[in-house]
């Protein structure tokens, strides 16, 4: 594939295939050491694609899309595939902002031990909320509104700092399965495996005064960034709306070169069922988020005796979602596979808050490395369809920095970094090491040099609760 | 006699799975994902409890898929790994299994579900081969 350098942070195909990839000259030689371009590629087969399919600078191999991945199809006609979205709908990112100094606090451990006993991790763990049908039924068709107002796990001020308000009237729950439910039924507030994670955190350095201020942040200040998404629930949708795709495709004249990019027109029987759904797992994973926020406030009460409403939530953005947006005068169904939403100040969706200075954006570092807090631009709609990175981004498999990476090597270095760390195991921690990602630092100044995003902090952890 | 190896993904885990019979491949996918998901090699007692699967799909590549997707579900919902598997009738579109685990509370490695990307099963040199990749 000959990509042609259009600047110095944008790629693009040369001939009829439209793909443009963020990122420099050392991102974009990682990016071609796996196959992600070609499934970015691939991506240009959806039907009604508007534009160019896009890869963030932390792209890597997926399956359909690639991880790192964003194409808009036009509305409502135009293509869904449950592959752009990916098996963890909804998975995306909260930040905190606690108002507490790191100079009022001697010790972070007895907090970060805190949270590991309010905060289960890992595979099939349940939480303390468990759902029975009728609950389960408005978690899906209310997300937080109903966890904040009947439930009362959270503050109703929460609402308006939450991608879509934490809530996306599109759901319906009468297309998510029973088995999804069974998944779900006990999950609210867990945190899950692989690279989940609740961080707590300090604000090591502002970049934009303004935008730091609209949004809370002071230096010095102690944050928490929680990274999960809709857990079993989510993962069954997707695998239920898959197979119905696979089979419904040839009745819609659609082929597609990867089966894992099933799709059907949004307008049809099939599409319309999956996005209900899809928006239903959406909203059971802001729920999951927002319980999670409840248990943060608990235990930040009882530690260091601080009050729940000295903790606000910054923002709460997925970066495994379809949604419908406007970009450019044109209705489109906007797929992101691990890419943030970016919106800009002239965005109506953004609280009156943040509306001279846009959607704050988070970018988690690797375990142990500094995140970043961005703010969209307006520009990022006609670069990348209103979207940007979502982390550091995968170089390595999980084996491989095994290989590398001695766990409990690592686990000291965190430590006399003074950094505290709960993983359930060393080799787990091991598959999280920063060897095994790409540098942050180096994805974001991509992102901030391509016009779509702007730095506003650094943060860096002091606490880390892997999933 | 069946094997199975699991291969790197940047991401992900690809599985790959060799049989001399289609029952015996889709068998020993089960007991792999199995091993994936936990160290805890215990086959229960043929006197344990069991529970009768059937999986239908359009075609061979998607009952795999559906099959393995079937496991993942009943792991999660049950908080079992499922090491005793026995695949008794099978075709290109329909599968029936009787299957027996053990308690999991806490596993190695968490398998979201299966994928349809570079999914492959092939004849080779007299058996059957398949390649799959597991979403973890």
């Amino acid at each position: 594939m000959e990509l042609e350098r259009l600047s110095d942070v944008v790629y693009q195909t040369t001939g009829a295939t439209r793909v443009r990839v963020l990122a420099d000259e050392v991102l974009i030689e990682q990016i071609k050491n796996d196959h992600s371009l070609v499934q970015l590629m691939n991506v240009t087969s959806l039907p009604g694609l508007v534009g160019t399919a896009i890869g963030m600078p932390d792209m890597h191999e997926g399956y359909g899309f690639p991880v790192g991945g964003v194409a808009a199809t036009l509305a409502p006609d135009g293509a869904i595939s449950p592959g752009g979205i990916g098996f963890d709908i909804n998975c995306g990112v909260r930040l905190l902002a606690t108002g507490l100094e790191r100079a009022e606090i001697e010790t972070i451990e007895p907090i970060v031990h805190e949270l590991s006993r309010s905060v289960p991790t890992g595979y099939g763990r349940g939480g303390r909320v468990v759902l029975d049908g009728s609950e389960m039924e408005r978690v899906l068709r209310e997300g937080c509104r109903y966890i904040i107002e009947s439930r009362g796990l959270g503050r109703p001020e929460d609402l308006s700092f939450i991608e879509s308000n934490g809530s996306l009237p599109e759901a319906d729950g009468a297309a998510v399965s029973h088995r999804a439910r069974e998944r779900g039924h006990d999950q609210l507030g867990t945190l899950g495996g692989g690279n989940h994670f609740l961080e707590v955190q300090v604000v090591e350095e502002i970049f934009d005064e303004t935008a730091a201020r609209a949004f809370g942040l002071s230096r010095g200040q102690i944050t928490v960034l929680i990274h999960t998404g809709s857990r079993g629930l989510g993962h069954q949708v997707c695998s239920d709306h898959v197979r119905v795709m696979d089979e419904a495709m040839p009745r819609y004249g659609i082929s597609v070169p990867d089966r894992q990019l099933a799709c059907v027109p949004l307008s049809s029987p099939e599409g319309r069922a999956y996005f209900g759904a899809m928006c239903a797992a959406a909203n059971f994973a802001w729920s999951n988020r927002q319980v999670l926020t409840h248990r943060v406030r608990e235990v930040f009460g009882r530690k260091v005796g601080l009050h729940p409403d000295r903790i606000r939530v910054v923002y709460d953005v997925a970066h495994n979602i379809a949604k419908l947006e406007t970009i450019e005068g044109r209705r489109v169904c906007v797929h992101r596979k691990g890419a943030t939403r970016a919106f800009g100040p002239s965005s109506a969706e953004l609280p009156p808050q943040y509306r001279e200075v846009g959607q704050p954006i988070f970018i988690p570092g690797s375990m142990g490395t500094a995140s970043f807090v961005l703010a969209g631009t307006d520009a990022a709609q006609g670069v990348s369809l209103a979207s940007t990175c979502h982390g550091a981004g995968r170089a390595m498999s999980r084996g491989a920095a095994k290989r590398a990476v001695v766990g409990a090597e690592l686990r000291r270095q965190l430590e006399a970094r003074g950094i505290v760390v709960r993983c359930p195991s060393n080799a787990e921690l091991a598959e999280e090491a920063p060897v095994a990602y790409k540098d942050v630092e180096r994805v974001v100044d991509v992102v901030v040099r391509a016009g779509v995003a702007r730095r506003v902090a650094r943060l860096v952890p002091i606490g880390v609760l892997k999933g | 006699m069946a094997d199975h190896s699991f291969e790197e993904h940047v991401g992900e885990v690809r599985l790959r799975v060799r049989a001399e019979s289609l029952s015996e491949l889709f068998a020993e996918a089960g007991r792999a994902l199995a091993a994936l998901m936990s160290d805890d090699p215990t086959v229960p007692s043929p006197d344990a409890p069991g529970e009768e699967v059937v999986v239908r799909a359009r075609d061979r590549g998607g009952l795999l898929v559906e099959w393995m997707n079937e496991l993942v579900y009943r792991s999660e919902t049950r908080k079992k790994v499922y090491t005793a598997v026995h695949v008794s009738q099978i075709s290109d579109h329909e599968l029936h299994a009787q299957i027996r685990g053990i308690d999991a509370t806490d596993l190695r490695t968490a398998v979201k579900a299966a994928t349809y990307h570079d999914l492959r099963i092939d004849d080779c040199d007299g058996e059957i081969c398949a390649s799959i990749i597991l979403d973890v």
